[in-house]
C-alpha cells in the first residue's frame, strides 16, 4: 500500500527536482521523466490486482482517520489515478524550447492527478485541484503566443471564481458535519448533510469542480483554451484531467450528497451542456474549435449518466469515461497537424491515409455506431433513463440521440473534407510519428474493446459496484466506529 | 455449423477478396463466383422460402449487457437474402467486364467498388439474419455505414448526397434507437418472442410513441414521405452497377425492418386499434395514405427528370409506396403482393439501370435530352429496357403486373376506394415516366455523334437478359414467387394467399398462364401477319417526311426537352420542390441554434457568472 | 441575542465579500479589477471556512500546562485556511503576471478588447473568417449549399 504514495510523491519529488538533475546532465533530465511515469505507472498496475478484492487506505503521517490525511484506493480511484500517469505519459509534452519547464509541469500534473483520484479528505481534494489547475496554466500558456496567455487569463478567471465556490461549499459542509474526511462523512451525511445546506453545498462545489469537468454554465473557457494550447496539452486537459473532476463529483455524489435535487440538477445541466455543445461545434469552422465543443457535449453526457440515480449511473458514466479517456486524446493528436480550417483539409486523406482512417474510426466510435465501444457507453446510458419513466430523463434521451444526429452530421463533414479531392497547389502537413503512434494505440484500444466486450464490461461493473459501496469505505477507511470531529 | 454460418461465412470471404483481389483482372469474375457461392448457400436452406423449415439458427452468438444476442434466417430473411444476393450477385458481374475496367482508368478504385458491394451484401445478410431486436438495430448501422460508402466512392458530388443520406439515416437510426430502447424499457428484453407477448398489452400513448418512432427509423431507410430528399440524388450517383444494386434492393431492408417490428411483432391489428383522435382514421390508415403519398409525389417528381439514372432512382422511391400499401393493408392479397413487388421490382429495376449504365458507358451521357435512336445501335439493351419499362408501368405480361395487381385487389377488398384511386394515379404516372425514358433514349432520331456507338459488350448484356428472363418467367408463372410470398405470410402471421402456379385461386382469381398464352398468341398472329400479309419497305432510320418536307439528320424533331408540358403546368405547382422547405427549414433551425450556442460560449461569459452568483445568492438565502 | 448578532455580522461580511468579488468579476471589464474580485471573492470563502467552527468566547486551542480550555476553537479550519490562503495568493500571483503578459501582447486590459483580439488570432491562425464578422452564415453544410444547387432539377 504504501508504494502507492509513491505514485503521488514520485512525480512531485521528481518535478522539483528535475532543473537540478537538467544541470547535471541534459540527458538525464530529458529521460527521467518519462521513466519515473513508467516506474509510477507499474507501481500502480502492480498494485491494481489486490484492490479487486478490497480496497486500501493510508492514513498519512501515521494520525488516525478523522485528523489525518486519508488516502482511499479502490479499483475506481486507481483506474483514474493510472489514467493521469499513463495519460501524461503518452502525451509527454514535446515542445523543443521549454522542454525543461513543460516536463515539470507534466510531471506535475501526473503527482497532483494521481493525489485527487486517491484522496480521502475533502480538503485535501481541494488542494490537489487547486494546485492541478495551477499546472494546467502553466501547461496552456507554456506555448507562449499571445493568445494562449489571454485564454490562460481568461480561463484563470473563472477557474478562480469556481475554486472560491468550491471551499464556500467545503465551508458549509465542514459547518455542519464538522469534519472533511470523507468516510466520517458518508457517516454523517444521512443526518446532517440531507437538507438544503447539504443542496447549496453539493451546487458551490459542483459548479467549482465542474469548471475543470466542462459543465455546462462554468466551461466558457474550454473553446478558447483548446484552440491556444497545443494539441498535447488540450488532448489532457480534455481526455484525462476533465475525467479527475468527474472522479471528485462522482465520489461526492456517492459518499455524501443524496439529495435527488442533486441529481435533477446534475441532469438538467448536462442536458444543457449536451445541447449547447453539440449545437455549437455543428458550426464550429476549425478542427479544434470543432473538438472542444464537441467535448463538452460528451462531457455533458457524463453528466447525464451521473445523474441516473443508483449502480446503474455510475456505471455507465465509468463507461462512457473510459471510451471517452481513449477516444479524445487520439482526437486531439490528429488535430495537431489537422488544426485550423477545415475547409483547407481537403484531400488530406492522401497524404495522411492511416491517419484519415484512424479520423472515421474514432468518429464512428463517438458518435455511437455498433459494435464500436462508443455505441454499448450510450446505450448503458440511455436504457437505466428510458426504465426510470419521468419527462425530464425521456428528455436526456431525446437530447442525446439528436445531438448525436448533429455530430454524425459534422464529424462525417470533416471526413468528406479529408477524402476529398485536394485542390492544386496545397500540402499538407504529415503527422508526427509519435503522435500518430499514440493516437493509433488509442484507436486500437477501442477496437481490443469491441473484442472483449464481454470481459470489460463485467470489469467496469465490479468497479463501479466497488466504488458505490459506501460501508466498505466506511469500514477500510476507520474499523472504529468514528466518533463527531468536532472540537467543542 | 449451420447453413446460416455458412452463408455468413461466404460472404465475409468475399469482402475480403474483393478487398485484396478486386483490382485484378480476374478480380471481379472471382467475386461474382463468391455471390454465386452464396446463393448456393441461400439454396441450402430454400426448405425456408416454401415452408418446409421454419428457421435456421447461427450458431455465433454472444452475451452482451446479459442479452444474448442471436442471429437465424426465417422464411422473411430468405425472400429477402435471395434478393440480395441475386443484386449482387447481378450487379458485380455486370461490373467484372468492361465496365470495370473503364471505371478503373477513370481513376477509380475497382477493389473499392467490389469491396464496398461485397460490404454491403454482407451487413444486409447480417441485418436479415437478426435475431433479437439488439441485433437488428447493429445490423442497421452497418448497413447505412455500408451503403454510405458505395454511395461516397465516386466522390465529388456524390458526397454531397452520400452526406445528407448519412445525416438522414443517422437521425433515423437514432429514432429508431429510441424506438427499440423504449421498447426495451416496457418489455424489460431485446427478445423478439417477449415483445409479441407484451404488444397487445401496451398503452396506447407508448404504441403511439414506439410507431412513430420506430416508423421515421425505418421510414427513412424507405425513403417514405416526408424523408425522401435523399434517395435518388445519392442512389443516381453511385457508381453504375452499384446504383443497380442499392437501386434495387438497399432500401427495401427498411421495409424488411419494418415488417419484422411493426407488422410481425407489434401486429396491424394493434395499429388499426389506435384511433387518431378528432378523424376517422387509426394509425393503419395513416400509413397506408403517407404510403399512397409515396406513390405519387415521387412518381411526378420522377416525371420531371432529365437525368435517366434520377428518373429511374425517383421511381424506386415511389415503388416503395406500393410495397409499403399492400404489406400495410396486411391482408393475404396485399401483403403477397407488398412482398412480390419487392422481388419483381428488383429484377426490373437492376436491369433497367443496367441498361442506362450501358447506355452511358457506350454514349457518356444519361442526359435525356442528349440521346434518342439508339435503338438501331443498341437493340438488345433496347430490349431489356422494353421489358423493364413494361414490369415498372405493371403491365401483362411482366411481373410487375402481377404484383401491382395484387394490391389494387386488396385495396378493393379491403374496401378503400380512395387509396386505390391513388395508387391508380401513380401507375399512371409511372407510366408516362417509362415512356418519356424509353423514347428519349431509344427512340426517334439518332443523333449525330452516337452514330457509331455499338450495342453494350456481352459483360453487360448477359446479366441484363438474364434478368429479363426474370422478369418475364415470373410474370408468365408467378406461383413461383408466390410460393415464397407465402411462406413469409406463414411466418409472420398473415393469412396465407391461395394460389397456383399461374396465380392466385379465388372467385375472380388471377391465371397469368392463360393472360400470357392469349397475349403470346396474339402477338404471334400480329407478327404472321406483318410478315406475311402486306408489303414493306425498310427505310434508313433518317429517311424521314414531316409536314411534307425532308428531314435530316441535322434537323431536329426528336422532342425530348420539356416533356409532357401540359400536364407539367398543370400539376407543377401542387409538388414543386415539396418537401424541401422542410429540410432547409431544419437545415435553418440548426443553424440558427448553432450559431447562438457559439455567441453564448464567446460572448456571454459574464452573464454566466452572473447566473451562478444567483445559485449562490440563492444558496445563501437557503442556508 | 448578542452571540446570534455577532454571528449574523460575521456570515454577512463573509457571505459580502464573496458578493462585492463576484460583483467585481461580473460587472468589471477591466482585468486587474476583475483579478481582484477573485482576491475578494477568496477572502469570503476564506472567512466562511474560519467561521464554519467559530464560537464566541472560545480560546485558542492550545493546551498550557496541561489545563484543557473549557471552549477551544476548532483548528482544523485555521489550518485548512492557511493552506488555502497560500494558494489563493499564489494564483494572484500567477494572474497578474498572466495580466502583464496580455498587457504587452495585446496592450489592451480590457477584458472585451482582449476577447476580440482573442477570437481574432485563433481565427488567423486557424485560417477562417471571424465567426462573428457580418458576412459570416454564408454556406453552413454541403447538405444546404447542395439543396440549393439541386433544388431546380
Amino acid at each position: 500500500m504504501n508504494l502507492l504514495v509513491l505514485m503521488i510523491a514520485l512525480p512531485l519529488l521528481t518535478a522539483f527536482l528535475l532543473s537540478s538533475i537538467n544541470r547535471i546532465s541534459t540527458l538525464a533530465a530529458r529521460w527521467i521523466g518519462p521513466l519515473v511515469l513508467l516506474a509510477t505507472a507499474v507501481i500502480g498496475l502492480s498494485v491494481w490486482p489486490q484492490l479487486g478484492a478490497a480496497p486500501l487506505a493510508l492514513q498519512w503521517g501515521g494520525f488516525q482517520a478523522p485528523l489525518g490525511i486519508t488516502l482511499y484506493a479502490d479499483q475506481f480511484a486507481l483506474l483514474f489515478a493510472l489514467a493521469m500517469t499513463i495519460g501524461t505519459l503518452l502525451l509527454w509534452p514535446r515542445s523543443a524550447e521549454n522542454q525543461l519547464r513543460s516536463s515539470s509541469l507534466a510531471l506535475l500534473l501526473a503527482g497532483t492527478g494521481s493525489g485527487l483520484a486517491l484522496s480521502g479528505d475533502l480538503f485535501n481534494i481541494y488542494v490537489f485541484y487547486e494546485l492541478m489547475t495551477v499546472v494546467s496554466y502553466g501547461l496552456i500558456a507554456g506555448r507562449g503566443t499571445s493568445g494562449s496567455f489571454a485564454s490562460t487569463l481568461r480561463y484563470l478567471v473563472i477557474s478562480g471564481f469556481g475554486a472560491a465556490l468550491a471551499l464556500a461549499g467545503i465551508a458549509l459542509v465542514y459547518q455542519a458535519t464538522g469534519t472533511l474526511n470523507l468516510a466520517q462523512l458518508a457517516q454523517l451525511a444521512p443526518e446532517k448533510l440531507n437538507n438544503l445546506q447539504g443542496f447549496a453545498a453539493f451546487v458551490l462545489m459542483l459548479i467549482g469542480f465542474g469548471v475543470k469537468a466542462e459543465l455546462f454554465p462554468v466551461n466558457m473557457w474550454v473553446p478558447e483554451v483548446y484552440a491556444t494550447a497545443s494539441s498535447r496539452v488540450s488532448a489532457l486537459l480534455a481526455g484525462v484531467v476533465s475525467k479527475l473532476a468527474l472522479l471528485i463529483i462522482m465520489r461526492l455524489l456517492i459518499l455524501v450528497f443524496h439529495q435527488p435535487e442533486a441529481l435533477t440538477v446534475l441532469l438538467v445541466l448536462g442536458i444543457l451542456g449536451v445541447a449547447s455543445g453539440e449545437l455549437a461545434a455543428w458550426r464550429a469552422r476549425d478542427l479544434n474549435r470543432m473538438l472542444a465543443f464537441s467535448s463538452i457535449g460528451q462531457l455533458g453526457v457524463m453528466f447525464i449518466a451521473l445523474s441516473i440515480p443508483g449502480n446503474a449511473g455510475i456505471f455507465a458514466a465509468l463507461a462512457v469515461m473510459v471510451h471517452h479517456l481513449f477516444l479524445k486524446p487520439s482526437m486531439f493528436l490528429l488535430a495537431e497537424r489537422w488544426g485550423g480550417s477545415i475547409e483547407k483539409l481537403a484531400g488530406a486523406a492522401r497524404t495522411s491515409p492511416i491517419a484519415a482512417a484512424l479520423f472515421v474510426l474514432l468518429a464512428l466510435s463517438l458518435i455511437g455506431v455498433p459494435p464500436l465501444p462508443g455505441f454499448w457507453a450510450k446505450l448503458l446510458v440511455i436504457m437505466p433513463m428510458l426504465a426510470l419513466d419521468q419527462p425530464l430523463y425521456y428528455l436526456a434521451v431525446f437530447v442525446m440521440l439528436a445531438a448525436a444526429s448533429l455530430e454524425a452530421n459534422y464529424l462525417f463533414r470533416v471526413v468528406m473534407k479529408l477524402y476529398d479531392k485536394q485542390p492544386a497547389a496545397t500540402s499538407h502537413k504529415v503527422h508526427a510519428t509519435a503522435d500518430l503512434a499514440t493516437a493509433l494505440f488509442l484507436g486500437g484500444g477501442l477496437i481490443a474493446a469491441v473484442f472483449m466486450l464481454v470481459p470489460l464490461a463485467d470489469r467496469l461493473d465490479s468497479i463501479a459496484a466497488q466504488a458505490t459501496d459506501v460501508s466498505t469505505y466506511i469500514q477500510t477507511v476507520a474499523p472504529q466506529q468514528l466518533q463527531s470531529g468536532r472540537v467543542q | 455449423m449451420t447453413a446460416l454460418d455458412t452463408l455468413l461465412l461466404i460472404s465475409a470471404i468475399t469482402v475480403g477478396v474483393a478487398l485484396l483481389a478486386g483490382n485484378w483482372r480476374v478480380g471481379g469474375w472471382l467475386v461474382t463466383i463468391l455471390y454465386a457461392l452464396q446463393g448456393a448457400a441461400l439454396l441450402m436452406m430454400s426448405g425456408l422460402g416454401y415452408s418446409t423449415l421454419t428457421v435456421v439458427q447461427s450458431s455465433f452468438s454472444i452475451e452482451v449487457l446479459s442479452e444474448q444476442l442471436l442471429w437465424r434466417f426465417d422464411a422473411l430473411s430468405w425472400f429477402f437474402a435471395l434478393i440480395t444476393i441475386g443484386a449482387g450477385l447481378f450487379s458485380s458481374w455486370f461490373a467484372s467486364g468492361e465496365w470495370g475496367e473503364r471505371y478503373r482508368d477513370n481513376g477509380g478504385s475497382l477493389r473499392l467498388f467490389h469491396g464496398a458491394l461485397a460490404l454491403n451484401v454482407f451487413t444486409m445478410l447480417v441485418l436479415l439474419a437478426s435475431g433479437d431486436l439488439l441485433t437488428l438495430f447493429i445490423g442497421w448501422e452497418l448497413v447505412s455505414w455500408a451503403s454510405f460508402l458505395i454511395m461516397a466512392l465516386a466522390g465529388g458530388k456524390a458526397f454531397g448526397y452520400a452526406m445528407r443520406y448519412i445525416s438522414y439515416a443517422f437521425a433515423g437510426a437514432m429514432a429508431l434507437l429510441g424506438g427499440l430502447l423504449l421498447i426495451y424499457a416496457e418489455v424489460g428484453s431485446f427478445d423478439f418472442q417477449s415483445l409479441k407477448e407484451a404488444a397487445p398489452q401496451m398503452q396506447a400513448s407508448t404504441l403511439w410513441l414506439l410507431v412513430v418512432l420506430l416508423t421515421s427509423g425505418f421510414g427513412v431507410k424507405m425513403a417514405i414521405l416526408p424523408f425522401h430528399l435523399w434517395q435518388a440524388k445519392a442512389y443516381a450517383q453511385t457508381p453504375g452497377p452499384g446504383a443497380a444494386f442499392l437501386g434495387a434492393i438497399s432500401s427495401r431492408m427498411g421495409l424488411f425492418a419494418f415488417i419484422v417490428v411493426v407488422v410481425q411483432l407489434i401486429g396491424i391489428s394493434r395499429l388499426v386499434e389506435m384511433e387518431i383522435p378528432f378523424t376517422f382514421l387509426d394509425a393503419q390508415d395513416l400509413l397506408a395514405w403517407i404510403a399512397v403519398f409515396t406513390i405519387i409525389i415521387p412518381t411526378y417528381i420522377a416525371l420531371r427528370q432529365h437525368d435517366a439514372r434520377r428518373l429511374l432512382a425517383w421511381h424506386g422511391v415511389g415503388q416503395t409506396g406500393y410495397m409499403l400499401l399492400g404489406i400495410v393493408i396486411a391482408n393475404d392479397l396485399g401483403s403477397a403482393g407488398g412482398l412480390m413487388h419487392v422481388f419483381n421490382y428488383a429484377s426490373y429495376q437492376a436491369m433497367l439501370f443496367m441498361v442506362v449504365v450501358a447506355v452511358i458507358h457506350r454514349t457518356g451521357t444519361s442526359d435525356l435530352n442528349k440521346l434518342g435512336g439508339l435503338f438501331t445501335r443498341m437493340p438488345l439493351s433496347y430490349l431489356a429496357m422494353l421489358i423493364g419499362i413494361i414490369g415498372l408501368a405493371g403491365l401483362p405480361p411482366m411481373n410487375g403486373f402481377v404484383s401491382k395487381w395484387l394490391i389494387y385487389r386488396s385495396l378493393i377488398v379491403d374496401g378503400s376506394p380512395l387509396l386505390f384511386l391513388g395508387a391508380v394515379i401513380g401507375t399512371l404516372g409511372t407510366i408516362l415516366s417509362v415512356y418519356k425514358l424509353i423514347h428519349n433514349i431509344f427512340l426517334g432520331q439518332l443523333r449525330v455523334e452516337h452514330v457509331a456507338v455499338r450495342e453494350a459488350p456481352l459483360s453487360m448484356v448477359i446479366p441484363m437478359m438474364a434478368l429479363a428472363v426474370i422478369v418475364f418467367v415470373t410474370g408468365y408463372f408467378p406461383g413461383l414467387v408466390l410460393d415464397w410470398t407465402s411462406a413469409v405470410q406463414a411466418s409472420i402471421g398473415i393469412p396465407v394467399l391461395a394460389h397456383h402456379l399461374g396465380g392466385v385461386s379465388m372467385k375472380g382469381g388471377l391465371d397469368m398462364i392463360w393472360i400470357v398464352s392469349v397475349l403470346l398468341i396474339g402477338f404471334g398472329f400480329g407478327t404472321l401477319v406483318f410478315f406475311l400479309g402486306g408489303r414493306s419497305r425498310r427505310v434508313h432510320q433518317l429517311d424521314n417526311y414531316a409536314g411534307g418536307h425532308f428531314l435530316t439528320a441535322e434537323t431536329r424533331y426528336h422532342y425530348s426537352d420539356n416533356f409532357y408540358p401540359g400536364l407539367m403546368h398543370l400539376i407543377g405547382p401542387w409538388y414543386r420542390n415539396s418537401f424541401e422547405w422542410l429540410e432547409r427549414g431544419v437545415i435553418s433551425a440548426v443553424d440558427t441554434l448553432s450559431t447562438a450556442m457559439q455567441g453564448l460560449y464567446r460572448n456571454a461569459h459574464p452573464s454566466y457568472l452572473l447566473l451562478a452568483a444567483v445559485v449562490f445568492a440563492l444558496s445563501w438565502v437557503i442556508v | 441575542m448578542d452571540i446570534l448578532d455577532i454571528n449574523i455580522i460575521l456570515y454577512s461580511a463573509a457571505f459580502g465579500l464573496m458578493l462585492i468579488g463576484i460583483g467585481g468579476i461580473v460587472i468589471s471589464n477591466h482585468l486587474i479589477r476583475i483579478i481582484f474580485g477573485i482576491a475578494l471573492l477568496e477572502a469570503g470563502a476564506n472567512l466562511l471556512l474560519l467561521l464554519s467552527t467559530y464560537h464566541e468566547g472560545a480560546s485558542a486551542p492550545i493546551i498550557v500546562d496541561g489545563s484543557v480550555p473549557a471552549m477551544m476553537a476548532d483548528p482544523v479550519p485555521q489550518a485548512l485556511v492557511l493552506t488555502a490562503i497560500v494558494i489563493g495568493v499564489g494564483i494572484l500571483a500567477l494572474a497578474l503576471s498572466l495580466a502583464i503578459r496580455v498587457q504587452r501582447a495585446y496592450g489592451t486590459l480590457d477584458m472585451r478588447e482582449v476577447r476580440l483580439k482573442l477570437e481574432q488570432e485563433i481565427s488567423e491562425n486557424a485560417g477562417i473568417e471571424m465567426p462573428s464578422s457580418s458576412h459570416a452564415p454564408a454556406v453552413t453544410t454541403a447538405n444546404s449549399a447542395a439543396a440549393q444547387q439541386e433544388s431546380g432539377s
